[in-house]
């Protein structure tokens, strides 16, 4: 019997029993979608970390208070131990970190916008020195970044987002127009390029204003930002390690004491990534590990119920001339062709699930495309190794018992 | 397909033994050396009640069973020394078998049905369907090429079932019991059938317990206990089917 005759057979009898076939391939369903939906938002946030978050690009590390913590304790080991960081940190590494090209600060703090009577409320407001352009480049869409000497001299110049932009000057050029923050008017030098948001979170939603002004206004309370660049990017751990040394002593920890600051760079943050994102990896291939085998043995299950239904059906191929092995052949192909089938329609239903997850869901979904192959050999493999069972129990019936059997 | 001549016997079977070994070490002996030769275009009933050895020699002559002792031969091959996927060929190329139950596949077209045998034989799929269709039409059943069995009449299924057995242009035609499950108009319908068969040239080996439809064939050899009882050929008794 050819192969392409067994494939008619089957699908014969997948079609014959619609729901039983849905219930049976539940399990598989379910763990194939949820696999490739699991893979497909990791891979479409691999692509926006890489992108989006991840942009302080190669030579850059930060150093900012808390760093990166991924747990509660540490949380608040570290808002008891950390100090804020002030300017003269900064100032410090700025004049002892000879690995460091620039040093640039940046504060945050949230207050409201004016203009024209027309608020905009608890907007980020950013204080920058100069050079912050140096390491992070906002491409200017129009105008500038204030100069050195305005940061110095406390000039009130704004450089403001995009949305910013966009919601309180809609048809007019924001460039030299006035902008109120809390109770002070500054001027607008320059308007930054559209960046898109992250997780649902706009990132052109900002003034940024001199470090100095800031400071003035918003007291020094914040702690600071501080991003440095390496002049040797290949010497980027030893610029880190400098960089820590001078803030220890700066801080005076002792040797066993643990940094009160924390260090970031573009590669420990992808590195954090990538340990995350195994981790999650590794779970749901647990998880769906698990529920693929229990749906290869419902598979199973349903193909020995078949064997015994179909005893004469068997019987009787036998008995016009089917080999043993044409027997095993047909019911194999059955557990292939059912698994399979399983696998499509998960296979579609993790295609709509990333399609949702993108369209409704700040979360990006990339469907991968080698998932679904990943995800027919897989099937494939499950339908094989759990038919072979039913097909050897199949293919050993005597003829003549099966055809005496009821049914 | 046959490479004997006319007259050679079809089947040959010398000293034919099956014994089955029960539980406790116990042996039933369901045939006890039958021997029986059947030539090429006889008809022949084999008769006799329930526990006389005739399913077991069906089940040999079948090639769905080895024999314990003995020698079987069909058209020419000694088939109790066959292999499983030997005996699987030799039904499929030598034997057509009409069961009681029609035995039909019941998603299957009465043309898929037919064309069962033809698919473990490997044949191309259009010469399939051809052949078919040739066999369907033998049975007079061209016009439901397409129907299932649940939309087939009982005599209707059996024809199906005669077709699917002639659609390998085997050496015998092997029924069990053919009319059991039909009334009895049917399976005059049946035997009629049979007898037409008979004339075009088949080779017909009918198992029945009921004498009276083993009186349609033209030889009838009665078992009783695994030993062939009588052997009558009804040379001037023309076949008749029952009303």
């Amino acid at each position: 019997m050819s192969p392409l005759e067994g494939l008619r057979i089957a699908l014969g009898s997948l079609v014959a029993n619609p729901l039983r076939s849905f219930l049976t391939l539940l399990g598989i369903i379910i763990g194939i979608a949820a696999i490739i939906a699991v893979v497909s938002v990791i891979n479409g946030l691999n692509v926006y970390v890489a992108d989006r978050i991840s942009n302080l690009g190669p030579g850059v590390f930060v150093v900012d208070r808390f760093g990166v913590i991924s747990n509660r304790e540490a949380m608040i080991r570290a808002l008891r131990r950390n100090k804020k960081l002030v300017m003269a940190d900064a100032e410090l590494l700025r004049e002892r970190a000879l690995l460091a090209d620039a040093v640039a600060t940046e504060v945050h703090a949230r207050d409201d916008l004016t203009v024209r009577g027309e608020t905009v409320r608890r907007v980020d407001i950013g204080g920058i020195s100069a050079n912050v352009l140096e390491i992070e480049p906002y491409d200017v869409d129009g105008g500038r970044i204030f100069t050195e000497s305005e940061v110095e001299r406390a000039v009130p110049v704004a450089f403001i987002g995009a949305d910013i932009a966009d919601s309180l000057y809609p048809r007019i050029d924001p460039l030299g127009r006035e902008l109120r923050v809390g109770n002070r008017t500054f001027t607008i030098t320059g308007v930054a390029k559209k960046r898109g948001s992250v997780f649902g979170f706009s990132r052109d939603n900002f003034v940024k204003i001199p470090i100095t002004l800031h400071r003035r206004i918003y007291g020094a309370r914040n702690s600071i930002n501080i991003s440095v660049k390496v002049a040797d990017p290949a010497r980027m751990q030893d610029a880190m390690d400098e960089a820590r040394l001078i803030l220890r002593g700066r801080h005076h920890l002792k040797y066993d004491e643990d940094d009160d600051f924390g260090i970031l760079s573009s590669e420990g943050l992808n590195e954090l990534w990538e340990n995350l994102t195994k981790i999650i990896f590794r779970v749901a291939v647990f998880v769906v590990g698990v529920s693929l085998v229990v749906g290869g043995i419902v598979v199973m299950n349903i193909m020995l119920v078949s064997v015994i239904e179909r005893r004469r059906e068997i019987g009787l191929r036998k008995a016009v001339g089917a080999r043993s092995r044409d027997i095993r052949l047909q019911f194999l192909i059955e557990s292939v062709v059912l698994t399979c089938a399983g696998g499509a329609i998960g296979i579609s239903a993790a295609w709509l699930l990333a399609w949702a997850i993108r369209s409704w869901s700040p979360l990006p979904a990339d469907f991968p495309l080698w998932a679904p192959v990943v995800a027919f050999l897989i099937c494939g493999t499950i339908g094989v190794f759990f038919g072979l069972n039913p097909a050897a129990k199949a293919a050993r019936l005597d003829p003549i018992e099966a055809l005496r059997s009821e049914g | 397909m046959s490479p004997a001549a006319d007259g050679a016997p079809v089947i040959l079977i010398e000293d034919l033994w099956r014994t089955y070994s029960m539980a406790a070490g116990l042996e039933v002996h369901a045939l006890q050396g039958v021997s029986l030769a059947i030539r090429r275009n006889e008809y022949v009933a084999i008769v006799g009640p329930s526990g006389s050895g005739k399913s077991t020699l069906m089940n040999l002559i079948g090639c769905l069973d080895t024999p314990t002792r003995g020698r079987y031969v069909l058209n020419g091959r000694v088939v109790s020394e066959l292999d499983d996927d030997e005996l699987a060929q030799i039904r499929n190329l030598e034997i057509g078998f009409i069961f009681q139950t029609f035995n039909l596949l019941p998603r299957a077209t009465a043309l898929h049905n037919v064309e069962l045998p033809l698919i473990y034989s490997r044949m191309p799929r259009d010469e399939r369907r051809d052949r078919a269709r040739e066999a369907l039409a033998a049975v007079d059943l061209l016009d439901r090429l397409q129907h299932r069995p649940n939309e087939l009449s009982g005599g209707q299924r059996q024809r199906v079932a005669i077709a699917r057995a002639l659609v390998t242009r085997p050496s015998l035609l092997l029924a069990d019991e053919p009319t059991g499950n039909l009334d009895s108009a049917v399976s005059a319908e049946i035997l009629q059938l049979f007898e037409r068969l008979h004339q075009a040239g088949n080779t017909i080996l009918l198992i029945t317990h009921d004498r009276d439809i083993a009186r349609n064939a033209q030889r009838v050899v009665a078992l009783r206990d695994g030993r062939i009882e009588s052997d009558v050929v009804k040379q001037d008794l023309p076949a008749v089917a029952r009303p």
